[in-house]
């Protein structure tokens, strides 16, 4: 079965896309099969990132059933052992799937006959983008160092364990335990998730044990894009740390990607930065977060089986 | 967040029992940078009152550790709590864990923490990019990224703990005096890496030019 990794999280333009590009490279140049899989329904372009000009098929011959083998949707790339989903051809109301598709491609996705496949993901928290996420054996979230990009990555990762909860909950006893408990303070400030997990523990300890159980699989990694020397190196420990101590989840940083502006040259030219680039600063970089993502073994995970069950 | 509470404030501010006063100041300060109002961390992260709880914690932990005698009395609290190991309160006496590979002190570490500092502001993607694009790379081409830094190999062995003739033989590509292949790869690497390079490349480069200066054998 192939290893699903899913990069998500933070705002549009912090370089998702561009990761997921690098790091399937990466990983091919390694002798890796690698399947991207362009999931950012509604504004998709990954294919740009990677030098793919118009693909012919894509997910939406998935989706409107035309095939119903995912894997003959893909397209090659430039590069050797690296290949593309594309949902350039998917309407834009595609960007709503319903939950059985949803379902459908989610599975289709794990019985990918590559070593690797990643998941480019859309910014924001629909459902649809925390589903694809959580499917994902790990997931990646890249942020910049702006507040702002910390503060949505912080959003996410809050709202990708909220969603989690749900999961594990099942949703009648969700909606349910949320109220028991007032979702809500006083002053309509809505509960963080650790807050929730906390209560859950003083009115139902048994259940809340199952819940830091399943919450302890989620393995969450960090990447800290466009870095730049002023900025303090150890934001991505910092916050790896704090995610840690508060929430029940595994957090682990994986590293800072230099800012390098030929990475808009190279996406100009239609060549993968760390292709035409692989002395530069980024690259090493990327290179280390390759290898710090392959080498640390996935943390324990069942997440396939429960997710379709669900 | 009941739990955060319950830390020690030696959990809390992530140190041990043990630790100096200095230790004690550089976690505070480095707890502050995560928590304080100011904090892109906290700021997303946390509430406005469950950040103030948080920082009130901080700095009565703080307030405690940092004055002898309220230390003293909260450690006899923490050990009739049975939350610590007498053994482990001591100080002076009962040394931390010293890792393997170092016996750098406190104070060297500082230096060691400034080098690196001073290679990081320095702007060096030109020549670092001028070196990894070539297919050999000598032990001058390492000696001109060290002198664009403006560090001595003196320094470089404050960091890297590769002793001053080593470097030296590094530098001048002294097949005689280097180690064996294998030190030498590692020596490289943690040059390389003190310098925010690929180690891989300059390893394979700088082996290739070696053997080229060798000839064939
Ligand atoms: N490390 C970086 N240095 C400089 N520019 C970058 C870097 N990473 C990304 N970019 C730029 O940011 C733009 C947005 O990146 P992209 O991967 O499309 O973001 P996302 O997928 O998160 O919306 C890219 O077009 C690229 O030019
Ligand atoms: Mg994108």
């Amino acid at each position: 079965m192939a290893h699903i990794l899913a990069v998500g999280g933070g705002k549009g333009g912090s370089g998702k896309s561009f990761v997921c590009a690098n790091l399937g490279v990466l990983l091919a140049k390694q002798g890796k099969s690698v399947l991207l899989i362009d999931l950012d329904l509604g504004t998709p372009n990954l294919h740009t990132m990677v030098g793919v000009d118009n693909p012919k098929i894509g997910l939406n011959n998935f989706i409107n059933k035309s095939t119903n083998d995912l894997s003959r949707t893909a397209v090659p790339t430039k590069i050797p052992n690296l290949y593309l989903i594309s949902s350039t051809r998917c309407s834009l109301e595609v960007s709503n799937l319903y939950y059985v598709q949803k379902q459908k491609i989610i599975r289709a996705v794990l019985q990918m006959p590559s070593d690797y496949v990643i998941l480019d993901l859309g910014a924001g928290t629909t459902y649809n983008t925390l589903d694809f996420f959580l499917s994902a054996h790990q997931g990646i979230t890249v942020f910049t160092p702006e507040p702002t990009s910390i503060q949505n990555t912080v959003q996410f990762i809050k709202a990708v364990y909220l969603r989690k909860l749900k999961h594990i909950l099942k949703q009648d006893g969700f909606t349910r335990i949320m109220k028991k408990i007032g979702y809500e303070t006083e002053d309509g400030a809505v509960r963080s998730p650790l807050d929730i997990v906390e209560n859950i523990m003083q009115m139902e300890p048994e259940r809340a044990q199952m819940l830091q159980r399943e919450l302890r699989k989620r393995d969450f990694r960090l990447v800290l894009n466009q870095y730049r020397k002023q900025v303090d190196e150890a934001l991505g420990k910092k916050i790896e740390k704090v995610c840690n101590r508060h929430f029940y989840s595994h957090f682990t940083f994986l590293g800072n990607i230099t800012y390098n502006e030929r990475i808009f040259e190279s996406i100009v030219a239609k060549s993968v930065f760390a292709e035409k680039y692989p002395y530069t600063p980024t690259c090493t970089d990327l290179k280390n977060i390759t290898s710090t993502l392959t080498e640390s073994a996935p943390y324990p995970s069942s997440e396939q089986e429960q997710h379709v069950q669900i | 967040m009941s739990k955060f509470e319950e830390l020690t404030y030696y959990e809390l501010l992530e140190i041990p029992p043990n630790a100096s006063t200095f230790e004690i100041r550089q976690a505070y300060k480095e707890a502050l940078s995560i928590y304080s109002s100011d904090s892109p961390i906290s700021y997303s992260f946390f509430i406005e009152e469950e950040r103030e709880r948080i920082l009130e914690s901080i700095e009565n932990a703080f307030a405690t550790l940092i004055d002898a005698q309220k230390r003293e009395q909260y450690d006899k609290r923490l050990v009739a709590e049975k939350k610590i190991d007498p053994s482990r309160v001591e100080k002076g006496k009962q040394k931390k864990p010293t890792p393997i590979f170092s016996t750098k002190s406190q104070a060297e570490n500082t230096i060691s923490d400034t080098i690196k500092k001073r290679i990081k502001k320095t702007e060096l993607t030109q020549i670092t990019e001028e070196l990894l694009s070539k297919d050999l790379i000598s032990g001058d081409d390492l000696k001109r990224l060290r002198k664009a830094v403006g560090i001595e190999v003196e320094e470089v062995f404050e960091v890297t703990r590769i002793t001053v003739p080593i470097l030296e033989a590094i530098e001048r590509d002294d097949v005689p005096a280097l180690p064996s292949s294998v030190y030498l790869k590692n020596f490289l690497r943690a040059y390389a890496e003190l310098f925010h390079i690929d180690a891989e490349k300059v390893i394979n480069s700088y082996l290739k030019n070696l053997d080229r200066i060798q000839g064939p054998s």
